[in-house]
């Protein structure tokens, strides 16, 4: 293990630092490319670099070679324009790896950091307390605030890990991640810690399990650094199985890991993954192997936790931690946004306290009810925010529908679903909590690091509510046996399609779902149906169409007729069925 | 708001917009349906917020008695009784 601001002093030459599709380099290389980079970057000693690179070799050799002159680096938490645009007006230079055919970015000079003429700046050992990032929190409320660490913060932090997981690991380990160096947990664990414990680490970041068989083609040990999300598609892949045996150990951070997705992945590589808590104001925070799931979770060397009786969110005391109260020995404490509970000698985390609403003096947890709402058979997905609404803050909820859900809406409307998503809270909520605005959507607007950011949802709120779904009636006629309807299907039963996107059609379903609703409203009541005999789809229905719906019933009431067909035009037919009533008992 | 409407519609239009409520239209509600809980399905925010609304448009108080407001606030239908007995006086209209 050698420290990073010692790394050019003793690197045993000819040791693999990377390797990759992009090629292997050895740690001769590391050393002619950061001190070819920093001779350029000589003039930019003291300011400020923004860094971005996908390579984790090249963003490696960027962050070094920064570090040898002696400039800070910025490192944008995206390559999305906005992200960089917003950051480049406040630095000195500009080092991407995917661009520079031009010298210039936004205005900047930008290189490519694998791109420097061969020239040799004398490499020098980093002192410990110079800035050396600055990094972006990815919070869920507002944008990112700026958070900088110095080179002993990470320093420090990697020793640590190594000491907890140096043997488990074993030299040589060859490091694969998914997860990107712009935040601190992919800069720790797939840049600093590999380069400083001398374990190659796999350049183009892992995003799909088909990837490890061409960089595993040898058999040798690897380690994964990864996220609850990417961990949830890596796990279901039987391609892994075949690896399992020289997989050392799996570390996920950047949010909760179910507990099912943490035994699906010890099945699938033979290791329970460690999981990090931790935040980028803090470094590392604790660590802890789920088993049975819920397990409580245990400080990291050197790190002291406590909770904050007035608030009681979590206290951290840490030597990685670069922001709070100054401590003597170079530490610091800083209090987390995540609510806690302590025990058995670890802690529970019990949500964002920004999670937590109060509305009507009564105290929700949006996980809680998040959790609730997914238990529906109609949700597939939902989350929830607090709205402001002038008054007492509501509850809105945002709700990716199964196919049950779907038939739903299209039955019943929006409002019908969220009636019956409604009546299944009732029981564990109180009334004023229960959501009061409901959006339908097809995915929840998650970002690259999987996390849920409150102004996008907030965002689907920002308009009042779109359209009804349900068919909407335009005029009804009914006798004492028939019914006739002329209702219109609204254009956002397009929603309800999303297997053919740009082509959407009234699923057969649904039609004969329109028939059930216009029987109920005939008999008063749900009718039971015993037989469903003729069933006939003769056109597509798309919505945006007005039509004529019809149903007939017996004299006796058992036997039931039903068409639906174009309201202009009564010759063009979409569906017709004959059926079976039983009798209600 | 059409001085032709009933005071029953205004009050159902009333309810939509001071409460917004979504995917509603006044007509949707019915004027003897119960407003709270099993029907409509409002809650004490919402009565708190209704009779602000009440209180704005007609100048009748609404004052905190629950036993009292339970009754006035069971349907639109007694709401616009206890509007018509109580509105401010000199508007006579509706």
């Amino acid at each position: 293990m050698i420290a990073l601001s010692q790394l050019f002093r003793a690197a045993p030459p000819g040791r693999t630092v990377a390797f990759g599709r992009e090629g292997v380099r050895d740690a001769d290389a590391l050393r002619d490319d950061v001190a070819a980079l920093a001779a350029l970057l000589e003039p930019f000693a003291e300011g400020r670099l923004l860094l971005h690179s996908e390579d984790a070799y090249a963003f490696a050799v960027g962050l070094l070679a920064a570090a040898q002159v002696g400039a800070r680096v910025v490192l944008p938490p995206s390559r999305q324009p906005g992200a960089l645009e917003a950051l480049a007006s406040e630095v000195t230079g500009v080092l991407l790896d995917s661009t520079p055919t031009s010298d210039t970015f936004l205005g900047r000079p930008c290189w490519h950091p694998l791109a420097a003429p061969r020239a040799r700046r004398p490499l020098v050992a980093l002192d410990r307390e110079s800035p050396l990032v600055e990094l972006f929190t990815s919070g869920t409320t507002g944008a990112g605030k700026p958070v900088a660490k110095a080179v002993r913060h990470l320093e420090d932090e990697v020793a640590v890990l190594e000491e907890c997981f140096g043997a488990l690991l074993g030299g040589g380990t060859r490091i694969l991640a998914t997860s990107s160096p712009q935040h601190l947990y992919g800069l720790l664990f797939r840049i600093v810690w590999p380069l400083s414990a001398g374990r190659p680490l796999l350049r183009s970041p892992l995003l799909h399990a088909e990837e490890l068989a061409p960089h595993l083609g040898v058999e040798s040990p690897f380690a994964l650094v990864s996220t609850p999300i990417a961990l949830r598609h890596l796990a279901e892949k039987e391609e892994l199985a075949p690896f399992a045996p020289w997989c050392r150990a799996v570390f996920s951070s950047g949010g909760p890991l179910p507990a099912p997705i943490a035994r699906r992945v010890a099945e699938a590589l033979g290791a329970a993954p460690f999981e990090v808590y931790g935040a980028t104001e803090t470094g590392g925070v604790a660590l802890r192997q789920q088993q049975r799931g819920g397990e409580p979770w245990r400080p990291l060397p050197r790190v002291e936790v406590a909770r904050d009786a007035e608030s009681g969110c979590l206290v951290v005391a840490s030597p990685f931690a670069s922001t709070g109260e100054a401590l003597p020995g170079g530490r610091a404490r800083c209090t987390l946004g995540d609510l806690v509970a302590f025990d058995e000698g670890g802690f529970r985390l019990l949500g964002r306290a920004d999670r937590v609403v109060k509305i009507g003096e009564k105290r929700l947890s949006l996980p809680a009810m998040e959790e609730r709402l997914a238990t529906h058979p109609a949700v597939a997905d939902a989350a929830l925010v607090a709205l402001d609404t002038g008054g007492d803050a509501r509850v809105g909820a945002v709700v990716v529908p199964t196919e049950i859900g779907r038939e739903q809406v299209v039955a019943s409307g929006r409002r019908g679903l969220a009636r019956s998503l409604s009546a299944h809270l009732a029981p564990d909520f109180d009334r004023v909590l229960l959501p009061r605005a409901w959006r339908l959507v097809d995915a929840l607007p998650r970002d690259a690091q999987g996390k849920l950011p409150n102004e996008r949802l907030l965002a689907f709120f920002a308009e009042t509510s779109p359209a009804p779904r349900a068919p909407e009636p335009i005029a009804v006629r009914r006798g004492a046996r028939e019914l006739e309807a002329r209702l219109r299907i609204p254009e956002d039963l397009a929603f309800l399609e999303g297997h053919f996107p740009g082509h959407p059609i009234v699923a057969g379903v649904v039609q004969l779902h329109f028939a059930m609703r216009a029987l109920e409203e005939l008999l008063g009541a749900a009718p039971r149906l015993a037989a469903l005999e003729v069933l006939k789809f003769h056109e597509l229905l798309l919505p945006g169409q007005e039509v004529r719906l019809r149903v007939e019933l017996d004299a006796g009431g058992e036997r039931f007729a039903f068409s639906l067909a174009d309201a202009g035009r009564p010759e063009r037919v979409f569906a017709t069925a004959r059926g079976a009533l039983r009798r209600n008992p | 708001m059409h001085s032709s409407d009933s005071l029953e519609a205004q009050i159902k239009r009333i309810i939509v917009e001071a409460l917004a409520l979504e995917d509603m239209q006044p007509e949707d509600i019915e004027t003897d349906a119960p407003l709270f809980v099993e029907g409509l399905g409002l809650d004490s925010i919402d009565a708190l917020e209704l009779a602000m609304a009440l209180e704005e448009s007609y100048g009748v108080a609404i004052e905190d008695d629950p036993e009292q407001n339970q009754r006035i606030f069971a349907s639109v239908k007694s709401l616009a009784e206890f509007v018509r007995a109580h509105r401010a006086v000199g508007d006579e209209s509706a």
